[in-house]
């Protein structure tokens, strides 16, 4: 496992592109996170600073697993450059022609998947602590909501898998980042309406991608619902785990079978 | 001596085109076993089966008698196609790659990058590379940690004259260490000179296998003329030893036995009371012995 994950790294080194979209994501996301924490200390409701505390422990988890939500796009298209860069410069018959299994190719990449989802949380647990700290003033409510940082892991493992399916499926790099892009912004926003209207009890919110948005939401909408006293239906984050987990797994059959079956 | 690559009844189509029917043979350890055939007949297709990236409708393969799949590929050091590199690294680094991806061969860059002549150019990306340097990363790439058997597919593809002379002799001194060379080529001329043992395709069928010398043996044919063209084609069909006439232009052409040589034939005629008025012994060219078994 540590060996395809280092060839892996072999792969990647030396991408200029590879570093270019972490750092994209590594500079963007605390700098957005800034603008919007020291703005909405200038909001107010009723002469009340309202949003002063969202940066705070614990609520900065969920403003920033949001965010979060978003650039993890970033991310996802990594994935799908470098998985289809595979497809472009037949390295992946390569790779099998040198001696992997067919099954090493796609396990090198889940556990690439893996450890980018990793170290994605591990710099939003270094960022969240640190606007926390700023925006608290004190350490004592770190640990407190940390059940976000499992789900931004879950939710990172989710949209990488997810693209990388499309990337071995598709296996040209434009039009696999579209149909993605296509597909996280509107298809599914579409498809989750529908079939919520169409089947009730949410079952929408069950989908691919979304059964992760649903662990990290909009943290304003709860905030807002709640000033209203408005009674807001809840389903339990256990079930979008449960139902996220599901999904990772039907991503890896998937591809498993497309690459097991297929001419390469 | 066992075969190193054994191949049984391997059957491919793509969609409605039938690729390869039911292809047997062996490649017999140390040989230099070419893979011949016309465009399209099924050779790149073959050896992209028996090395996993295609997939087969029907038969098997077996590499060393029956070692894991992977576990052989780690043996062997194969071009198939087009170079397949990473196009944003350097050589060095995917050599560096390759021999992780073998378990073998990573102090042997160096050597194989001067073997192909490309040390000077070590550090250069492959996007830099013309299409003959790529190919001779390829051939450096499959050398790497001397594999037991090379894998080579039209390995003069893009090759200068000189390149194509350099693989020529490589190929014979890999040969002469004891490494099994499976080739594929479309070039007679490359065959002839190295090859061992061959096998023909044609349009997804084997035709025939086995040693060079006995598949393309030259089947000398001798030319023969006299007045009564008639009178002799009669006469020579009932000597012993000829085994097909073709009326030619004006001339008859004989098909022999290697036992019968141009003096028997006179005498034989001399005999029958009919005086050739020209003879002549035809050696058979590669080429159009290739040019039959294929047409």
């Amino acid at each position: 496992m540590q060996k395809l994950l280092s060839i892996e790294w072999l792969k990647l080194k030396n991408y200029r592109t590879f570093w270019i979209l972490i750092a994209l994501y590594a500079v963007l996301l605390p700098m957005l996170n800034y603008e919007i924490a020291n703005s909405m200390g200038n909001f107010k409701f009723n002469g009340m600073s309202v949003f002063t505390k969202s940066y705070a422990f614990p609520e900065v988890w969920s403003n920033m697993g949001y965010l979060g939500s978003y650039f993890i796009t970033f991310l996802a298209i990594l994935v799908i450059i470098i998985t289809t860069n595979e497809y472009t410069f037949k390295t992946n018959r390569q790779n099998i022609i040198d001696g992997w299994k067919r099954i090493d190719f796609l396990n090198a990449k889940v556990l690439l998947v893996l450890m980018l989802s990793l170290l994605a949380t591990i710099y939003f647990f270094i960022l969240g602590s640190g606007f926390g700290l700023a925006y608290s003033g004190s350490a004592s409510n770190l640990f407190s909501g940390y059940d976000k940082i499992f789900y931004f892991f879950l939710l990172s493992v989710n949209y990488l898998g997810f693209a990388m399916m499309i990337a071995m499926w598709i296996k040209r790099s434009g039009l696999a980042i579209s149909l993605f892009l296509l597909y996280a912004i509107m298809i599914e926003g579409i498809l989750q309406k529908i079939l919520n209207w169409k089947l009730g009890n949410n079952y929408g919110d069950f989908l691919p991608l979304q059964s992760s948005d649903e662990l990290l939401p909009f943290p304003m909408m709860k905030m807002a619902a709640g000033m209203m006293g408005a009674n807001v239906q809840v389903t339990m984050p256990q079930y979008f785990v449960t139902a996220t987990i599901l999904w990772c797994g039907v991503y890896y059959f998937i591809c498993r079978s497309m690459l097991l079956r297929r001419d390469w | 001596m066992q075969p190193v690559l054994s191949i049984q009844q391997i059957s491919k189509s793509y969609g409605p085109i039938r690729a390869l029917e039911s292809v047997s043979f062996d490649v017999p350890e140390g040989s230099v076993f070419g893979i011949l055939g016309p465009n399209g007949s099924g050779k790149t297709t073959l050896l992209g089966i028996v090395l996993d990236v295609l997939v087969a409708n029907g038969g098997s393969y077996k590499w060393f008698d029956g070692m894991p799949a992977d576990a052989a590929r780690r043996q062997i050091g194969a071009l198939l196609e087009t170079p397949n590199f990473y196009h944003y690294l350097t050589a060095i680094e995917n050599l560096e790659i390759t021999a992780a991806i073998k378990g073998r061969g990573h102090d042997d860059k160096l050597r194989v990058l001067e073997l192909t002549g490309l040390l000077q150019r070590k550090d250069s990306k492959f996007l830099t590379y013309s299409l003959g340097m790529k190919q001779r990363l390829a051939i450096a790439a499959a050398l790497l940690g001397n594999p037991r058997i090379l894998v080579l597919d039209e390995p003069t593809n893009g090759l200068d004259p000189a390149g194509i002379a350099e693989i020529r002799e490589l190929i014979i001194k890999l040969s002469n260490e004891g490494i099994t060379i499976i080739m594929a080529s479309h070039l007679l001329d490359e065959v002839e000179k190295v090859c061992t043992h061959v096998a023909i395709l044609k349009r997804g069928n084997l035709l025939v296998t086995g040693h060079v010398d006995d598949v393309l043996r030259s089947e000398d044919q001798v030319e023969v003329k006299a007045d009564d063209l008639k009178a002799l084609q009669q006469l020579l069909t009932s000597m012993h030893g000829i085994k097909k006439i073709q009326q030619g232009n004006n001339v008859l052409l004989l098909s022999c036995d290697a036992s019968v040589q141009p003096a028997h034939i006179n005498e034989y005629c001399m005999r029958g009371g009919i005086t050739l008025t020209h003879l002549l012994l035809r050696k058979k060219s590669l080429e159009s012995k290739f040019i039959e078994l294929t047409n």
